[in-house]
C-alpha cells in the first residue's frame, strides 16, 4: 500500500469543554490510525480568535498535525470529520517534497531555537544560582558577560551646531 | 527591489501557517495585492495565492476585512 505524508490542520469548537475537545482530538488521532495511518506530530496551537465567524463562533481551537497514511484513508477520514459536529474547518493537505523540505527545515529551525532557549535559561539559572549564595562572597555579582557589554552603537553623525544668526552681530556693534 | 526578487524565486513553498508572512502581500482590505503592484515573481505569486486561499478556508485570514465599522 502507497503512504504518503499527508498534514491535517482542523478546528475544534471552543466553545464546549476541555474534556470534550480532548475527546475530539483523541478521535480525529483514532481515525487516522484507523484508517491505517501513522501520526508522526501532533501540535495544539489552542485557541485562536477566528478572522471571521463560523458556525456563529469566534474562537477556535486549532490542531496541526502530520501524519503518514495510505491514499484511500483520506477520503474516508474526511468525511468523518465533515461529520463532525464539533470540528469547524478541516485541512488535509498531501505533501509533496517542496512540503517535505518545508517542514524539516522548519523543523529544524524550531529545534534550534529550542536549543538556544534552553542554553539560555541554563545560563540563567546559573546567574541565579550565583545570586542565590550570596554568603560565600560578598561581591556584586552583577559581572556583565561580554555580549551584553556590547557598545552602544548610536550614531555617531553629529548635527553641527546651528550657525550663529548673523543679523544680531551688526547691531551690536552698531 | 532585484534582490528581493531572486530571494522570492528561491521559495519552494509557500506555508499557509505563516499568517505574518502573508499579510505581507494583502491590501488592508484582505486582497491578496496583485503582482503588477508589487512587482513578485510569477511563480511566487502563484504559491501565495494558493496559501492565502488555505489560510482563508482555516479562518487564519479573513476573506473580507472591512475596516469601516
Amino acid at each position: 500500500m502507497p503512504e504518503n505524508t499527508y498534514e491535517i490542520t482542523y478546528i475544534v469548537n471552543n466553545a464546549i469543554s476541555d474534556d470534550h475537545i480532548r475527546n475530539v482530538i483523541g478521535r480525529v488521532a483514532k481515525l487516522i490510525e484507523k484508517g491505517g495511518g501513522e501520526l508522526i506530530e501532533s501540535d495544539e496551537w489552542g485557541a485562536q480568535r477566528l478572522a471571521y465567524p463560523i458556525a456563529k463562533k469566534r474562537t477556535g481551537h486549532y490542531v496541526n498535525a502530520y501524519f503518514k497514511a495510505p491514499g484511500e484513508a483520506i477520503a474516508r477520514l474526511e468525511r468523518a470529520l465533515s461529520l463532525e459536529d464539533d470540528i469547524l474547518r478541516y485541512l488535509t493537505l498531501k505533501m509533496d517534497a517542496p512540503m517535505l523540505r518545508h517542514y524539516a527545515k522548519r523543523k529544524e529551525e524550531k529545534a534550534r531555537e529550542e536549543a538556544e532557549a534552553a542554553s539560555e535559561s541554563a545560563a540563567e539559572q546559573e546567574i541565579s544560582q550565583e545570586q542565590e549564595s550570596p554568603e560565600e562572597q560578598k561581591g556584586p555579582g552583577e559581572q556583565k558577560s561580554p555580549e551584553e557589554q556590547a557598545s552602544p552603537d548610536e550614531p555617531a553623525e553629529s548635527s553641527p551646531a546651528p550657525e550663529e544668526v548673523q543679523a544680531e552681530a551688526p547691531a551690536a556693534s552698531a | 527591489m532585484t534582490e528581493a526578487r531572486v530571494d522570492l524565486e528561491q521559495i519552494e513553498y509557500v506555508d499557509y501557517k505563516d499568517v505574518e508572512f502573508l499579510k505581507r502581500y494583502l491590501n488592508e482590505q484582505g486582497k491578496i495585492m496583485p503582482r503588477r503592484l508589487t512587482g513578485t515573481p510569477q511563480k511566487f505569486q502563484r504559491k501565495l495565492t494558493r496559501a492565502v486561499k488555505r489560510a482563508r478556508h482555516l479562518a487564519m485570514l479573513p476573506f473580507v476585512a472591512d475596516n469601516v465599522r
